[in-house]
């Protein structure tokens, strides 16, 4: 589905990733750890063509290196949904619209099945009744939630979020890991990047460490050219329902 | 669909209603400024077109032509020149004495001076300055003719105070429709710049040119349009005033032509917005 070829980024002097080479499946869930200026925002910009390899091929589903026309590139981002740290709502838009925008965006709905789509998936995010609000009016935990649900809206294959619980406290944190976790489990593939290992290990799939632009093995030791890093199995988490305030 | 991208060009109207209004006021200015004049080359036009249509050329006859010889003559420049009218001696001395109206100073004159003349009233094709020289040219190599009179000097100046009122008409509309596009542009980039974080984040989410485009050309449709609406509305309002105050016979622009008007700004319009979103868009989105 997502696969880096010897793939490089360099940024002048500086190189962000060095001859990265990882593969993902379908419907699997991965978790890129490293610490801050480890190259995991060069590699999720690789993956949504924010920018081009310095070397290598990174390809996504068919979208197959090089640089893409803006209208494929902006095909191949709607086939994924991405959750930044820092949310990107828009302010002066409601919770609903903002997820509507996505529905829009794919242009594959009537406009009679916008409301349906976009109430599910504030539904299956634990927000129907906030759907009014606007982003200022919401905790961040709840805005990042209207962004997991504007990622969730159209099903995509692969849902990519960039260290989503970072700018979270902790019982937020743990609510939103613990829905992206459900996410996952509904079929959609699950690409995380984050700085905590305690959260990689909560999401529980295949666990990638990044570190100074080279994937490594838990004790920091580069990998082979196949990534397959280890599989952590899910940690039981006891975090709040998300949908206990609205029964 | 059609719905939500006007919905997001009222949206960002009123976000930006300050950037909108200036842009408004500004076409507003230039257009009113080109329909003026647009009028005033319009009505300049019916008036040198009426003063046309009463251009006619003297032909003066030698006193001893006969009937028949004054009958062929007018035969051949009916074909070749126009409407021809005879005035006989006695019919120009009436006329003369019409005008001049005192009867001592006709008395004065004595015997009737006045030539017999034909009266030609020339075909649209000949109204130009150079084709009544060549017309009056020709005449006058009639035997029969003593004179050609037909104020070639104010037909000229006529003439020419006619093109150079549509060459200033045409400057001006040029200038106007690079201000309209300048203005559009400048308004649309700074629009889509105050908005770089929506189009950023719709970039990120898949969203094609044409999908965050839409709007802002809908955006830039309607400015000029209502400038431009105003704009007609003034120079309606102008005309209308004149006409009633002033100037009686002054006329408003042909439907067509206010229609083209609009239509043209709106081309415009678009051109300028297309202009900007495709260096813009290019420039911020990710």
């Amino acid at each position: 589905m997502i696969t880096f070829d010897r793939v490089s980024k360099r940024y002048g002097e500086r190189l962000a990733l060095d001859e990265v080479s990882w593969q993902m499946d379908e419907g699997e869930c991965v978790v890129v750890v490293g610490p801050s200026g480890a190259g995991k925002t060069s590699f999720l910009r690789l993956i949504t063509h924010e920018t081009q390899p310095s070397a290598g091929t990174v390809t996504v589903g068919t979208f197959k290196g090089g640089r893409l026309r803006r209208r494929h590139r902006a095909l191949l981002r709607r086939t994924l949904g991405i959750v930044y740290q820092d949310f990107r709502l828009l302010n002066d838009r409601s919770v609903f619209e903002n997820v509507a925008l996505a529905v829009r965006i794919a242009g594959r709905f009537d406009d009679e099945e916008v409301i349906p789509r976009v109430m599910y998936a504030l539904d299956e995010v634990g927000l129907p009744l906030k759907h009014g609000r606007f982003p200022h009016e919401l905790s961040y935990g709840e805005r990042q939630r209207v962004a997991i649900a504007r990622a969730v809206v159209n099903r995509p294959a692969v849902i990519l979020a960039d260290e989503p619980a970072a700018a979270l406290e902790k019982r937020s944190a743990d609510e939103i890991v613990t829905l992206l976790r459900k996410i996952h489990g509904e079929g959609a593939a699950l690409l995380m990047f984050t700085t905590r290992m305690d959260a990689a290990e909560a999401i529980g799939g295949r666990i990638l460490h990044l570190d100074d632009g080279k994937l490594v093995d838990a004790d920091g030791k580069p990998l082979g050219p196949v990534q397959t890093g280890r599989t952590a199995e899910p940690i039981p988490m006891t975090v709040p329902d998300v949908n206990a305030g609205r029964r | 669909m059609h719905l939500f991208f006007f919905r997001e060009a009222m949206r960002s109207l009123l976000h930006h209603r300050g950037l909108a209004m200036t842009a408004v006021l500004s076409l507003t200015a230039a257009l009113t400024l080109s329909a003026v004049l647009l009028l005033l080359t319009h009505n300049a036009r019916l008036a040198i077109d009426s003063i046309g249509d009463r251009r006619e050329m003297i032909v003066y006859l030698k006193d001893d032509v006969s009937a028949s010889d004054r009958d062929l003559l007018i035969g051949r420049i009916r074909d070749l020149y126009g409407n021809v009218t005879y005035v006989n001696k006695e019919q120009a001395w009436q006329e003369f004495a019409r005008q001049v109206g005192d009867e001592s100073l006709l008395e004065a004159v004595g015997d009737n001076p006045l030539p017999s003349s034909l009266r030609i009233k020339l075909r649209a094709e000949l109204l130009e300055p150079a084709a009544m020289d060549t017309a009056a040219a020709q005449i006058g190599r009639f035997a029969e003719v003593e004179d050609v009179r037909y104020g070639q000097e104010w037909v000229r100046r006529l003439d020419q105070a006619g093109s150079a009122l549509t060459q200033l008409t045409i400057l001006v509309l040029g200038l106007v429709g690079i201000s309209v596009v300048f203005i559009l542009y400048n308004t649309i980039r700074l629009t889509v710049l105050a908005r770089r974080q929506q189009v950023e984040i719709m970039s990120r989410l898949g969203a094609t040119d044409q999908f965050i485009a839409t709007p802002f050309v809908i955006e830039a449709l309607l400015e000029a349009l209502v400038a431009a609406g105003v704009s007609i509305g003034l120079v309606f309002a102008l005309a209308w005033g004149a006409a009633n105050q002033w100037l009686s016979g002054i006329q408003f622009l042909p439907v067509l032509t206010a229609v083209s008007f609009i239509g043209a700004v709106l081309v415009l319009a678009w051109l300028a917005t297309m202009l900007a979103l495709s260096r813009v868009l290019r420039a911020i989105g990710p």
